[in-house]
């Protein structure tokens, strides 16, 4: 076997784990290995901030399902990651994140740009790995590869030495990867099918709470068979916006703090939750020992941790989820031909639910321009086909609720850790993994001035991104507990934004196109126009009230039975028969 | 709060300490006692990790514990009994 260095070894290991595209900056300790990416087929995106490397590589693997890949030097170039990775951590996203660190005899020493990337993201990462021997570098590449996307996708952070780039070896990627101490189920076991069917024919009340799961298994279709199947109501959290349709007349939309009524009480009232990749986060569940009190769980998700972790499971069902509902199907169809229960009652109450309390918003007296009517012309006018992404707060509910999903992987947001700053980066990847299809990014005044930069990799790298600025001149969503819970008192949540920076400018100062629009009747015609820019990223400022809140709401901690649909309102449960 | 031991074996790899006992620290997880010796193998090495844990969580530090990629296997030893070997499925062995 011929000699190469390690950064070739490297190179050639990510060629082999079938890489096409990679996000990143180069710096003093991962430079040896950007001088055999000059000659690699492989695509490498410059970007303008290591944070975007990460979200970028997290839009990728968001829309096309495989590992978005990023790299970074040592140091900075390393910390920088973190919150993307942290990020991807909490939406189980597969990544792989290449570092370079600094020489392995210096590791230890505070050397210039050292910094424990590796221990920095222990508490995180899926897993991570220090190579310091050029030798271990394929086996390291096709494990990180094989861990990310296998089981629960996940982060997975390889920091190499530079004395490990610039030392000669050979280059032998693995043909298998085999760890002891990893080997994700993927085939439910059948006593446990076989209860969740039996389950399933004894419920009169039965909900399928659908989490982001249901998309990383691509197992969308077997769901709506299932839900076909069975005529239950269906849940879509905000990670799995898009797993089910939202024209499907069984589903209530979603649930959680910002959720719809119906959704919201279909798990407090349900007899059965049938819990498909989702994991009883509190922005579902309100206050714990409140959530669905009547009703018997039956868990399937592919990480065992999960299981009893918030709620108990009666029935767990560990594995794949496109496996397991493969397995359920015919299962359950066989069971439901010995006893189909009636869910006549339950549905019909569940309709009137969703007919009586539609998502809603009022219309500004003043004339001007309410966010949510933005919002739901850009879903109308662009179409089920469009990718959306988002920022974090007002802007980003607003999205999740009045757009219509109609595709799975179509809609991206930070829905676990919350990271303002996503959406731009995102749309990025996003692009880059689906160049033919329209890319969104709805984002909000104060997210756009954390990431906006990457508009200018956008711009170079014929990545036509649209980006909706919902400019509401504050950090709009703190504004609005501070409304709710601190008497109005606005400390630090204005941000002028319709004065300083002037977006259209900043927009196009970075090679894109800057459109404004402030009135109702320019909406349509501005989305027109910006849909029909197709050689440039295109940047419309869309100047909206600043005191739309976002209802329904849940307070932080309190019961799901307490949801609220405008301020001081709770629903009329006098009128509904529950 | 009853003590339960755990028998972990782990790839002796470098920051498998760190890992594990990370774990504990950020699950808030209480560690009574820990100790770390070889085995026969020189790849893989034991924790004997004494917890201070009550009925489900438990099974969620193993579970977690589980979701490790250095740790191999993990046995509970029960005072009086044979040792209880975990998998990661709770409530349905295969
Ligand atoms: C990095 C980061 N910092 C702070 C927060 C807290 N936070 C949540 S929403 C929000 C306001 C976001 O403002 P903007 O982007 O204008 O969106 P809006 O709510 O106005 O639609 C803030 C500060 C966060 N989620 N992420
Ligand atoms: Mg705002």
């Amino acid at each position: 076997m011929s000699q190469v260095t390690g950064a070739q070894s490297l190179v050639s290991s990510l060629e082999a784990a079938g890489v096409d595209v990679m996000f990143g900056i180069p710096g003093g300790a991962i430079l040896p290995a950007y001088d055999p990416i000059f000659d690699s087929k492989i695509r490498h995106i410059l970007v303008r901030h290591e944070q975007g490397a990460g979200h970028a590589a997290t839009g990728y693997a968001q829309v096309t399902g495989r590992v978005g890949v990023c790299i970074a030097t040592s140091g900075p170039g390393a910390t920088n990651l973190v919150t993307p990775l942290a990020d991807a951590a909490m939406d189980s996203v597969p990544m792989v994140a290449i570092t370079g660190q600094v020489p392995s005899l210096a590791i230890g020493t505070d050397a210039f740009q050292e910094a424990d990337i590796r221990g920095i993201t222990m508490p995180f990462a899926k897993h991570n790995y220090l190579i310091t021997d050029p030798a271990d570098i394929p086996r390291a590449i096709a494990e990180a590869f094989h861990i990310a996307s296998t089981g629960r996708p996940g982060p997975v952070l390889v920091d190499i030495a530079k004395d490990a780039l610039q030392k000669m070896t050979e280059f032998n990627y693995p043909t298998s990867v085999n760890l002891k101490g990893y080997q994700p189920r993927l085939e439910p076991n059948a006593q446990a099918i076989a209860d969740a069917a039996a389950l399933i024919t004894q419920s009169s009340k039965p909900v399928f709470y659908v989490g982001g799961g249901v998309i990383k298994a691509d197992a969308n279709r077997e769901l709506l068979e299932i839900a076909n199947l069975l005529g239950a109501p269906v849940v879509t959290t905000l990670m799995a916006r898009g797993a089910f349709p939202d024209s499907h007349p069984l589903h209530l939309g979603m649930p959680g703090m910002h959720g719809t009524v119906a959704a919201v009480t279909a798990l407090q009232k349900a007899d059965l939750l049938i819990t498909l990749g989702a994991r009883f986060d509190d922005r579902v569940t309100g206050k714990l020992s409140t959530f669905a009190t009547n009703a018997k769980v039956i868990h399937c998700d592919i990480d065992p941790a999960e299981i009893h972790k918030n709620r108990f499971a009666d029935v767990p069902v560990i594995g794949d989820l496109k496996h397991t509902l493969q397995a359920l199907i015919p299962a359950l169809k066989a069971a439901l031909a010995k006893n189909k229960p009636d869910l006549t009652a339950w549905l019909r109450q569940m309709n009137s639910l969703k007919s009586t309390y539609p998502l809603g918003y009022g219309q500004p007296s003043d004339g001007s321009l309410s966010p949510q009517y933005v919002i739901e012309r850009l879903g109308k006018i662009s179409g089920p086909d469009t990718i959306f992404t988002s920022g974090v707060g007002q802007h980003q509910m607003w999205a999740a609720q009045f757009i219509n999903y109609e595709n799975p992987r179509t809609w991206l947001n930070s829905g676990g850790l919350g990271t303002m700053g996503y959406a731009v980066p995102a749309a990025m990847g996003a692009k880059v993994g689906a160049p033919d299809t329209t890319v969104w990014a709805i984002d909000g005044d104060g997210c756009f001035q954390m990431t906006n930069q990457e508009l200018v990799t956008c711009a170079l790298n014929d990545i036509p991104v649209k980006i909706a600025i919902i400019n509401n001149e504050s950090l709009g969503m703190v504004r609005q507990w501070q409304t709710l819970f601190y008497e109005g008192r606005y400390s630090n949540t204005s941000l002028e934004s319709k004065r300083v920076p002037n977006f259209p400018m900043l927009a196009e100062a970075m090679g894109c196109v800057g459109l404004s629009c402030e009135r109702p009747e320019d909406v349509d015609a501005t989305i027109e126009k910006a849909m029909n820019i197709n050689d440039q990223p295109v940047v419309v400022d869309f100047r909206v009230h600043r005191d739309a809140m976002v209802w329904p709401m849940v307070a932080a901690g309190t019961s799901n039975d307490d949801i609220m649909i405008a301020r001081e309102t709770a629903p009329d449960w006098d009128s509904q028969e529950l | 709060m009853a003590q339960h031991t755990l028998e972990v074996l782990v790839e002796n790899s470098p920051g498998v300490l760190a890992r594990v006992s990370g774990l504990f620290a950020r699950r808030a997880y209480n560690i009574e006692r820990l100790t770390v010796g070889p085995t026969a193998n020189p790849e893989v090495s034991q924790m004997d990790i004494v917890v201070s844990v009550e009925g489900h969580a438990l099974e969620q530090v193993i579970a977690q514990l589980d979701k490790l990629i250095n740790v191999i296997a993990i046995k509970e030893i029960k005072p009086e009994s044979a040792p209880e070997v975990h998998d990661t499925q709770p409530d349905y062995q295969n």
